[in-house]
C-alpha cells in the first residue's frame, strides 16, 4: 500500500509543472544570474597597472634617484613583474596634457622646480599615484636629512634600510580552502532551494487531508492508515526534491565551478537533511494553517525568503551580523543551518560546527514531522 | 440493515445542519435522499462516512459502529463525491488504479477491476487522457469509476449528475441501476426529483437537516392530498366557465394561460372524466389532453409549503 501510494505520488509530483519549475528550474536560473553578477565582482578585484605619463625634460633626467624609483615600480623594471604599479609613457608636456585630456593616462608627473603631479579628476588611481610620490618625497627627504646631519654615513646601507620595510603582520590561512566571499551566496541559494521542498510538502498534505481537498476526502474514506499515506507522501516528495537538489549541486559544481570542498559524503548528507527539512517544513505549514492554498504558498515563499536573506543570500555580511549580534537567530534558522553546514565543510578542518548544524536540522525535521502527523492523524473534521 | 442512522445532530456554530436525522438503508435497495440545496444531504453523507464530526447520534453500517478507523467497514464502501475528486496529474487509467489500489493490493486483480470500471463508464477511448482534457460529463464518469472500481457492496453517490449533459446523465443513471442489479446497495442524493423518481426504490425527503418523509415513490405521493394535474389545449374559454371549473368537486385550482387550461385536483377518483364531461356539456372545443400524477415536488410543496426547486 505504501509503495502503491509512493509511486503514484512520485508521478503526481514530477508532472506538477509549476512546482517543478520553482524547485528545479528557478534555483538554476538564479544560480546562473548569481554567477554572472559575481564574475564581474571578482574581476573588479583584479589589479591592472595605472597608466601615467612622465614629462621627459632636463630636470627629470638629472633626477637619477627618481628614475631608479620609477623603474622599480613601472613596466620598464627588470624584475619582469606581471602587474607593475605603473604603465609609464615618456612624453613632452604638451603630449602629456593631450593624453590626460583624452583619458589615456590617469595623470602625469613632471619636474619644474620640484616634483609635480597633474591629474584631471580624483579617483583611486590618482590617489595611488599621489601616495607613491608622497612616499618617495618622504623617503628622499629622510635620507637627505640623515646625510646632512651625518656626512660619514654609509649611503648604500642607509638607502637599503630606509627602502626595505618590515611587515610585522603575518597572514595565516584558517584552512586549505582559499577565501572566497561569493560561495556564501551560492550556499544560501542551496539552502533556499532545499527549503523550496516545502512546496512539495504542502501539496502532499493537501492530497491526503479531507478538509483540504476533495481528493483528500476520498483518500480518507479508503481503508488505509493515515500514517502509511503520510510516510509514502513524504518519501515521494523527498525523492523528487533530493533529485532536484543534486541537479542544482551538479550545476553549481560542474558548470559554474562553485567550490564546495571535497567532502562529497558530507555534502550529500547536508543536501539530504536539508531536503527533508524543507519538505517537512511545508507539511507543517500546510497542516497548521487552515487557510487557502494561495495564502499558504505565499507564507512559505515569504518565510523562505526571509530565512534565506538572514543566511546571506542577498547580502553575505548578514550571516556574520546575525551570528555576531543575535546568534540564537542563526541556530533557529534552517536556511542558515544548511548554509553554515556547507560553509563549515568548505572552510573548517574539523567537523564540530558541521555536526552541530546537522543535528539542529534533524531536530527541526523531527519537530515539523511529528507536529504534522499529530494534526493529520485526526481523521474527522469539524467542516469540509 | 446496511446503514442505520439515529438522532444525528450536526451543528456549525449556531446553524443546525442535521437536526435529529434518522435514516435506514436496507440491503439491495437504491435509497434516494432528496432535498433542496443546503438541506443537509452532503453533511449527512460526510457524517455517515466518518469524515465529519457530529454532536450527537449514532451511525451503524453493516451492524458495526462507523468510526474513522473502521477499515473493515470502509473497504466495502464506494463513494462518488459531489466535487470531482481526481488528480489532475494522473491519467484516467492511473486515477482509477490509484484509488482502486487503496482497496485492492493484488496488481493482477486490480488491473482487471480497473478495466471493468473503465468499460462500465464507457471511458475506453480516454484511458490515457488527463482529467483537464475531459468534458464535464466524462469527468463525472471518471469520478464514478474511481468510486466503484473496487466493487463495493455499498455505493454512496452524492449528486453525481450536477452540471452534466443529458446524454451523460442517462448514462450515469443507467449505470447506477446496473450496479444495483449486480448486488450493490446504493445511496443516491440529489435535488433533481425526476432522477430520484426514476431510479430509487425508496426515498427520503430532506429539509433543513431533517427527514420529513420516507417511503417508496407511490407511498410518498399517497401521503398528500394532491391528485393529478390535467392540462387541456383550448382555443378559448371565458372567465365564467373557468370559475365554474374551479367550483367542480375535487378541483383545487384552474388557470388558463397561453391556450392551456391547467387544472389541479385533490386526491380522488375520476377527476379527469368529470372535467372532460363538464367541458363536453358546455360545448367547449378541446384539443390535446395531458394528465400527470402528483410529483415529489407536490409532496415537498404540501409538506413544507415551498417548491423543491426554491
Amino acid at each position: 500500500m505504501v509503495l502503491h501510494h509512493y509511486f503514484y505520488r512520485l508521478k503526481c509530483i514530477v508532472r506538477d509543472k509549476q512546482n517543478m519549475f520553482w524547485t528545479l528550474i528557478f534555483p538554476i536560473v538564479l544560480a546562473t544570474l548569481f554567477n554572472l553578477a559575481f564574475s564581474n565582482l571578482s574581476s573588479a578585484d583584479n589589479f591592472s597597472s595605472i597608466k601615467i605619463g612622465i614629462v621627459d625634460n632636463e630636470e627629470y633626467q638629472s633626477n637619477t634617484n627618481f628614475i631608479q624609483a620609477m623603474k622599480s615600480v613601472s613596466n620598464s623594471n627588470q624584475n619582469g613583474e606581471e602587474n607593475p604599479l605603473f604603465d609609464v609613457q615618456y612624453t613632452s608636456k604638451e603630449e602629456a596634457d593631450q593624453l590626460l585630456n583624452n583619458n589615456k593616462i590617469a595623470g602625469y608627473i613632471y619636474f619644474d622646480n620640484g616634483l609635480q603631479l597633474v591629474v584631471k579628476e580624483s579617483g583611486i588611481n590618482q590617489t595611488i599615484i599621489k601616495s607613491f610620490l608622497d612616499e618617495y618625497q618622504q623617503t628622499s627627504s629622510t635620507i637627505m636629512t640623515i646625510i646632512i646631519t651625518n656626512p660619514n654615513v654609509d649611503v648604500d646601507n642607509l638607502i637599503s634600510s630606509v627602502s626595505n620595510k618590515t611587515n610585522y603582520l603575518k597572514e595565516v590561512a584558517v584552512s586549505k580552502a582559499s577565501p572566497n566571499n561569493t560561495v556564501t551566496y551560492f550556499y544560501a541559494l542551496m539552502a533556499m532551494a532545499s527549503l523550496y521542498g516545502s512546496f512539495f510538502g504542502l501539496n502532499e498534505v493537501t492530497a491526503i487531508q479531507g478538509n483540504l481537498s476533495s481528493q483528500g476526502a476520498r483518500v480518507n474514506i479508503a481503508p488505509t492508515h493515515k500514517f502509511k499515506l503520510f510516510i509514502a507522501a513524504m518519501l515521494a516528495a523527498t525523492t523528487v526534491h533530493l533529485f532536484n537538489i543534486f541537479v542544482l549541486l551538479g550545476y553549481l559544481t560542474l558548470i559554474l565551478k562553485v567550490d564546495f570542498g571535497s567532502q562529497l559524503g558530507f555534502i550529500a548528507l547536508t543536501c539530504f537533511i536539508g531536503t527533508i527539512t524543507g519538505v517537512s517544513f511545508g507539511t507543517f505549514v500546510s497542516s497548521f494553517i487552515k487557510k487557502g492554498e494561495g495564502l499558504k504558498i505565499g507564507i512559505l515563499i515569504g518565510i523562505t525568503m526571509v530565512l534565506s536573506f538572514m543566511s546571506g543570500m542577498m547580502y553575505d555580511g548578514m550571516k556574520y551580523i546575525i551570528s555576531s549580534n543575535v546568534p540564537i537567530l542563526g541556530y533557529l534558522n534552517p536556511a542558515n543551518l544548511i548554509t553554515d553546514s556547507f560553509y563549515a565543510l568548505y572552510y573548517y578542518s574539523t567537523h564540530t560546527q558541521f555536526f552541530m548544524d546537522i543535528i539542529l536540522l534533524c531536530a527541526f525535521t523531527v519537530i515539523f514531522t511529528v507536529s504534522t502527523y499529530l494534526v493529520l492523524r485526526r481523521q474527522q473534521y469539524a467542516s469540509l | 440493515m446496511v446503514i442505520k442512522v439515529e438522532n444525528l445532530v450536526k451543528r456549525y456554530g449556531d446553524l443546525i445542519a442535521l437536526d435529529h436525522f434518522h435514516m435506514e438503508v436496507k440491503e439491495g435497495e437504491i435509497f434516494g435522499l432528496l432535498g433542496p440545496n443546503g438541506s443537509g444531504k452532503t453533511t449527512a453523507i460526510n457524517c455517515i462516512l466518518s469524515l465529519l464530526k457530529y454532536d450527537k447520534g449514532s451511525i451503524v453500517i453493516y451492524n458495526k459502529p462507523m468510526l474513522p478507523d473502521a477499515y473493515d467497514i470502509k473497504r466495502h464502501i464506494g463513494i462518488v463525491m459531489q466535487n470531482v475528486a481526481v488528480f489532475e496529474e494522473l491519467t484516467v487509467y492511473e486515477n482509477i488504479d490509484f484509488f482502486c489500489g487503496m482497496y485492492v493490493k493484488d496488481k493482477k486483480t486490480r488491473r482487471k477491476l480497473v478495466e471493468e470500471a473503465i468499460d462500465f463508464v464507457h471511458l475506453n477511448d480516454f484511458k490515457k487522457f488527463y482529467p483537464k482534457k475531459l468534458s464535464g460529463g466524462l469527468l463525472r464518469r471518471l469520478n464514478i469509476a474511481c468510486g466503484i472500481a473496487h466493487k463495493p457492496k455499498l455505493i454512496i453517490l452524492d449528486e453525481p449528475t450536477v452540471a452534466v449533459d443529458p446524454q451523460s446523465r442517462n448514462n450515469i443513471l443507467e449505470g447506477i441501476k446496473r450496479l444495483n442489479k449486480e448486488g450493490a446497495t446504493i445511496v443516491y442524493t440529489s435535488h433533481y426529483m425526476e432522477e430520484v423518481e426514476e431510479i430509487c426504490t425508496r426515498i427520503a425527503i430532506m429539509d433543513k437537516g431533517k427527514i420529513i418523509a420516507t417511503g417508496t415513490n407511490d407511498e410518498l405521493k399517497g401521503m398528500i392530498n394532491s391528485g393529478e394535474t390535467v392540462t387541456v389545449e383550448l382555443l378559448e374559454i371565458d372567465n365564467n366557465r373557468l370559475e365554474e371549473i374551479r367550483n367542480l368537486p375535487n378541483i383545487v385550482s384552474a388557470e388558463y394561460i397561453d391556450n392551456l387550461l391547467v387544472v389541479k385536483s385533490s386526491k380522488g377518483k375520476n377527476n379527469l372524466i368529470a372535467l372532460m364531461d363538464f367541458l363536453k356539456t358546455k360545448n367547449v372545443n378541446v384539443g390535446k389532453v395531458y394528465s400527470e400524477p402528483p410529483t415529489l415536488n407536490d409532496v415537498f410543496l404540501e409538506i413544507t409549503g415551498k417548491e423543491l426547486r426554491d
